[in-house]
């Protein structure tokens, strides 16, 4: 379940959100392709690879969603 | 949270929702649905699927099948999770609901049971799923599903040219093997065409529609799937009982036998002789088929028999 907080309860423990950003090629700007919910970075790492396998990306990264610094977003111009 | 005329204003406008604070709670409740449709036909189709690519005839063969189901339970993830976000609990949703409450096609009911059975559904079930997410894909007004189903449209496609390109190879076999997949075309085309729900003459209203949730009507939705599933089977020599009229100089689908009528899930038989009633088949189908329970028993059992030797503390 979510909470305000960005955390989610997993039968195996409390998980965060992490968004995944990925590219194809090299003269592609990397882009949100996708977020997985994990409790800790590797396992994080482990569903990104396994979920958003779709291309053979160049480049993959994954951020803790609440490390992202928004400065506005849609909606609040 | 937006006036229910800037909402509608908002809509009509083509631009895209991006979070439930856009939202009116009609559309909320609206894009849910429609969400838990997706992510259960998602997520069937991979118990469906497993159990008939147990039949497969090579390494190669199941190792596309499992590739395949990998792909559903990651599109399952996305939809699950935009729910979670709009305020849902993915666990309960997935785990700790009664089988018959889940709402995907009736056809995932009805057991697949050979190779020649799998490869047929990723033919006309996952044209199916294609036809309607694509559809989805490009008119959704929710940005976050929008943008989720790129990944999905690129797999569905994979997975049709699999259930093609072996109905191609088996009808090509000829003999037993031929007929075999005759038997699968003759009892899963119907179901596949009963998919897309009441016709439109009776179902006059569609809020989906209006939300631009999709962008097609349900026979608009048949027609794009019979459009390309009849000339295709065709093509290989499969009989399908369907066939192309031109109406005002345009191509109309239209069916050889009365829709709907009745089918025999036991014996994986339909009676075009029977005829019956749109209340008849959504009886049918909330009833729910044969291998609903089992299905669903597959990925729930294992959830509670985790959390009971895992007890966690909260």
């Amino acid at each position: 379940m979510s909470n305000s907080h960005n955390g989610y309860k997993r039968v195996s423990g409390d998980a965060v959100e992490y968004e995944v950003f990925a590219r194809k090629a090299r003269v592609d700007p990397l882009h949100l392709v996708g977020s997985v919910v994990a409790p800790d970075a590797d396992l994080a790492m482990a569903y990104a690879r396994a979920t958003y396998d779709e291309e053979r990306w160049c480049e993959m990264a994954i951020v803790r969603k609440e490390d992202v610094i928004r400065l506005w977003s849609p909606g609040e111009s | 949270m937006p006036t229910s005329a800037e909402f509608d204003q908002m809509i009509k406008s083509g631009e895209l929702i991006e979070s439930p604070g856009e939202m009116t709670p009609e559309y909320l409740r609206e894009l849910k649905h429609t969400l838990i449709v997706s992510g259960d036909t998602e997520l069937i189709s991979a118990p469906a699927y497993y159990l008939a690519a147990k039949r497969a005839p090579s390494i190669n063969a199941f190792m596309t099948g499992i590739a395949i189901i990998q792909d559903e339970l990651a599109h399952a993830h996305i939809a699950y999770h935009i729910l979670e976000e709009l305020g849902e609990d993915q666990e309960k949703l997935i785990f700790s609901r009664d089988p018959k409450s889940f709402r995907y096609p009736y056809a995932f009911d009805v057991p697949l049971e050979s190779w020649t059975e799998l490869v047929v559904a990723n033919g006309f079930y996952d044209q199916a799923g294609f036809c309607l997410l694509g559809d989805i894909h490009d008119k959704c007004s929710y940005g976050p599903w929008k943008r989720g189903l790129n990944k999905v449209m690129l797999e569905e496609n994979f997975h049709l040219r699999n259930g093609r390109t072996w109905m191609k190879r088996i009808s090509a076999a000829g003999g037993s093997a031929k007929d075999e997949l005759q038997q699968a075309v003759d009892w899963m085309f119907p179901l596949s065409v009963e998919w897309f729900g009441l016709p439109d003459s009776m179902k006059m209203h569609s809020t989906q529609l209006d939300y631009r949730l999709k962008g097609l009507t349900n026979d608009q939705l048949r027609q794009w799937w019979l459009s390309t599933v009849v000339p295709y089977c065709e093509q290989i020599g499969v009989k399908v009982p369907a066939h192309k009229e031109t109406r005002d100089g345009k191509d109309v689908w239209e069916l050889d036998y009365p829709f709907p009528c009745e089918f025999d899930a036991e014996h994986k038989r339909w009676d075009f002789k029977k005829p019956i009633t749109w209340d008849d088949v959504l009886a049918r189908w909330r009833a729910r088929g044969p291998r609903n329970a089992e299905m669903v028993a597959m990925f729930q059992e294992e959830f509670h028999n985790f959390r009971k030797t895992h007890k966690r503390e909260s």
